[in-house]
């Protein structure tokens, strides 16, 4: 399948400060990625150098499988970390001119405009100017901004922050939705618990490097906490396994640590073979464990 | 160039549309028509009033002959400060001097009559003995003195009547007199491939409009192409704009469109002007008929008017990508004001000399082009080279300058809070982007 992003070592430099050091990812075609990383780690200057407001002093941008041009922006949707819209403008006039800039017509625009509102339950808001709503508001203006081109790819930076839990609700069912009809999309957080439940795929930055990247499932799996509870009837269903670190038995319920790298489906599987299993729980280190480690561990 | 001909419509309508716009729009012609009528006002005002002035000289025979010159009606081309005297209908309004001849030249009577003008019986006096006429020098003791259109008045009846005096003296009559006293009409006509070109009067009348608009126009909608790209920066959508638009596009559509506002504004203004002043110009074309302006001059008005409006609203749109608030944007702005301000200062010893080596140096400083160099081609159409390259050198100025800035606009989205000092600019030009 082809990356809809492909960052190939991209480097920058402002002054003496390296903002994002030859960073390299890829990210799947219809898939949730997540960006993460502590304050000033570079998330943001990633992004602009994906989106062409930035260009790398070294590396390459493709995006859709191709090097980065500008025309590939009519295919992107982008919600920049700095909300900002011109504030004397009517909403619904500041959504067409968005629209068209991104080579809709002023009807599709106006159209499309007024569906997503709705949606987003703002439409008592159209004929406002900008500056009578509330920051909130504005923040899903901005989202829909991002959304009336029907973009394959879409770059939400920090979607949730500033919004209320209904919103914030709202606002990750649009992006559920948007993942199943295909679409990409790449986000960056700083809420663990948002990404755990969205992410497909992560990268996680500190000081411009990917510290870890890849598979959100393969990251926490292979991350060498990997707890397994289990209850069985019967006889015990594994052995000393090669796959498994400890074993604390207690007859009928069994708490395992797995081996960094082991498969739990395999044990999984081995354990029906030979038991019936009533519970089987794979605990993971939570990702907010994972982020604080894995930056101790590169400060 | 579709996503800035959206920026340049956006420019333009959001801006035709405030409220700000409407208000400057028909404020203006209020303003400028009060500058001109107010003045007018207030001297009609005047004239409806008599002025009491005594005549004081030894010799009847000059006191009655000043007198008679002050009681005439008017000529206008003699005293151009002078509000017309007849009013709409034809009749002439009632005499503005109420003239008494006291014949008693003396210290004493000096005295008095000051006494007279401290107690508000008579307005003024004009002294004239025989022997102040001698030598030639006449006193006018009025309580104000500062309306200058009056003196000017009273020293031409006073002169007019002295000569007309000693001409008689001589032998001439009345009609003969009148004819030596006719004044002549003068102009200065300047030959070109040997036809009439643009008059004096009118050379210098365009330049300076021409000076006046385009100072006028720079301050104002320069300075509002500064402030539109500091709101974008300090209101953080230029991050949303530049993931469609490039920076080049948005500047140069943003001052294609501020610029598109101010013509409109000149526009309504010419035509409100137009409107109301139509019969006056058709009173005076007599008088207009001297200001004669060729096609080319009103050519060469337009182009470098709206390069000049380029050139230096480029200028602040790089200032304004430097800054991050209005008043830091007032303090940065004088790069953009000297040059216009120098040339402002320029414009006369230019048009003194256009073919001067000064002139021709100064008119290629594509910062002082548009004002130079139109009062060049005003004075005496330069070399067709000369102005094809001074054009040349403007357009290329203006694209480098749009490029720095779009420069300067993109590293400017990182950077907060404080203003870049020189050396950090000069780094900031040279990151890719």
């Amino acid at each position: 399948m082809t990356a809809t992003v492909e960052l190939r070592g991209i480097h920058k430099t402002y002054d003496h400060f390296v903002a994002v050091d030859h960073l390299s990812l890829n990210i799947r075609e219809g898939s949730v990625y997540g960006l993460l990383g502590p304050n000033g780690a570079g998330k943001t200057s990633t992004i602009r150098m994906m989106i062409g407001i930035t260009i790398p002093d070294e590396g390459e941008v493709r995006l859709f499988g191709e090097t980065f041009h500008r025309r590939q922006l009519d295919r992107v949707g982008y919600l920049p970390e700095e909300r900002g819209l011109y504030k004397r403008m009517k909403v619904l006039d500041h959504l067409v001119f968005l629209g068209r800039l991104h080579g809709l017509s002023a009807a599709e625009s106006r159209k499309r405009a007024l569906d997503w509102c709705a949606r987003l339950h703002i439409s008592d808001w159209v004929q406002k100017k900008v500056e009578e709503l509330s920051k909130g508001m504005q923040q899903k203006i901005q989202l829909v901004a991002a959304l009336l081109h029907d973009p394959d790819l879409l770059i939400l930076d920090e979607p949730f922050s500033g919004l209320d839990p209904s919103n914030a609700v709202m606002v990750k069912d649009v992006m559920v939705e948007l993942k199943k009809a295909g679409k990409t999309i790449l986000f960056s957080t700083h809420r663990m618990d948002q990404v755990e439940r969205l992410c497909d795929s992560i990268c996680l930055i500190d000081h411009g490097r990917s510290v870890l990247e890849g598979d959100l499932k393969k990251i926490k799996s292979s991350y060498g906490k990997n707890t397994v509870q289990m209850q069985y009837e019967g006889d015990p269903p594994f052995d000393h396994d090669e796959h498994i670190e400890s074993v604390n038995n207690y007859g009928n319920y069994v708490e395992l640590r797995l081996k960094p790298g082991a498969d739990a489906q395999q044990l999984l599987r081995t354990a029906c073979e030979r038991a019936r299993i009533s519970r089987f729980e794979l605990m993971e280190p939570s990702l907010e464990e994972i982020f604080i480690d894995t930056v101790k561990q590169h400060a | 160039m579709h996503n800035a001909w959206l920026v340049i419509q956006r420019e333009y309508v959001e801006r035709i549309r405030s409220k700000a716009f409407i208000i400057m729009t028909l404020l203006m012609p209020v303003f400028m028509a009060s500058t001109i009528l107010v003045p007018t006002l207030l001297s009609d005002m005047k004239s409806g009033v008599t002025r009491h002035i005594v005549l004081v000289a030894g010799n009847t025979l000059i006191a009655e002959a000043v007198k008679q010159e002050l009681m005439a009606p008017p000529k206008p081309s003699e005293q151009p400060l002078r509000p017309q005297e007849t009013a709409a209908d034809g009749k002439p309004a009632q005499p503005r001097y109420a003239i008494d001849i006291d014949t008693a030249a003396t210290d004493a009577e000096r005295e008095k009559l000051r006494g007279d003008i401290s107690a508000g019986r008579i307005d003024g006096f004009l002294w004239l003995s025989d022997s102040d006429l001698a030598a030639r020098k006449v006193v006018y003791s009025a309580k104000d003195v500062t309306d200058f259109g009056e003196s000017i008045e009273l020293r031409n009846a006073v002169h007019s009547a002295i000569v007309k005096q000693q001409l008689a003296r001589k032998g001439m009559s009345g009609a003969e007199v009148e004819t030596v006293l006719k004044p002549i009409d003068f102009d200065a006509v300047r030959i070109e491939k040997g036809k009439e070109g643009a008059s004096g009067i009118a050379v210098f009348l365009v330049s300076f409009t021409m000076v006046m608009l385009l100072y006028v126009n720079v301050l104002v909608y320069g300075f509002a192409v500064m402030r539109s790209i500091i709101e974008e920066k300090s209101s953080r959508i230029m991050e949303v704009l530049l993931s469609s638009v490039t920076a080049k596009q948005l500047l140069a559509g943003k001052i294609i469109g501020v610029g598109a506002v101010g013509l409109t504004q000149i526009i309504i203004w010419l035509a409100i002007a137009g409107a109301f002043s139509l019969p006056g110009v058709m009173a005076s074309r007599s008088m207009m008929s001297n200001v004669h302006i060729p096609m080319s001059g009103i050519v060469a008005f337009g182009v470098f008017f709206i390069l000049g409006y380029f050139l230096y609203s480029t200028m602040y749109a790089a200032l304004g990508s430097m800054v991050n608030s209005d008043a830091e944007a007032q303090q940065v702005q004088w790069p953009a004001m000297l040059p216009i301000i120098f040339s402002i200062m320029l414009a006369t010893p230019v048009l003194q000399h256009p073919n001067s080596q000064l002139a021709f140096w100064t008119s290629m400083v594509p910062f002082f082009a548009p004002i130079l160099m139109f009062v060049r081609i005003m004075a005496e159409t330069p070399p067709l080279w000369q102005i094809a390259l001074c054009i040349a050198l403007m357009l290329l100025t203006t694209w480098g300058l749009l490029g720095l800035s779009s420069r300067i606009y993109r590293v400017g989205i990182l950077m907060y809070g404080k203003r870049p000092t020189l050396p950090e600019l000069r780094k900031w030009l040279h990151y890719a982007g």
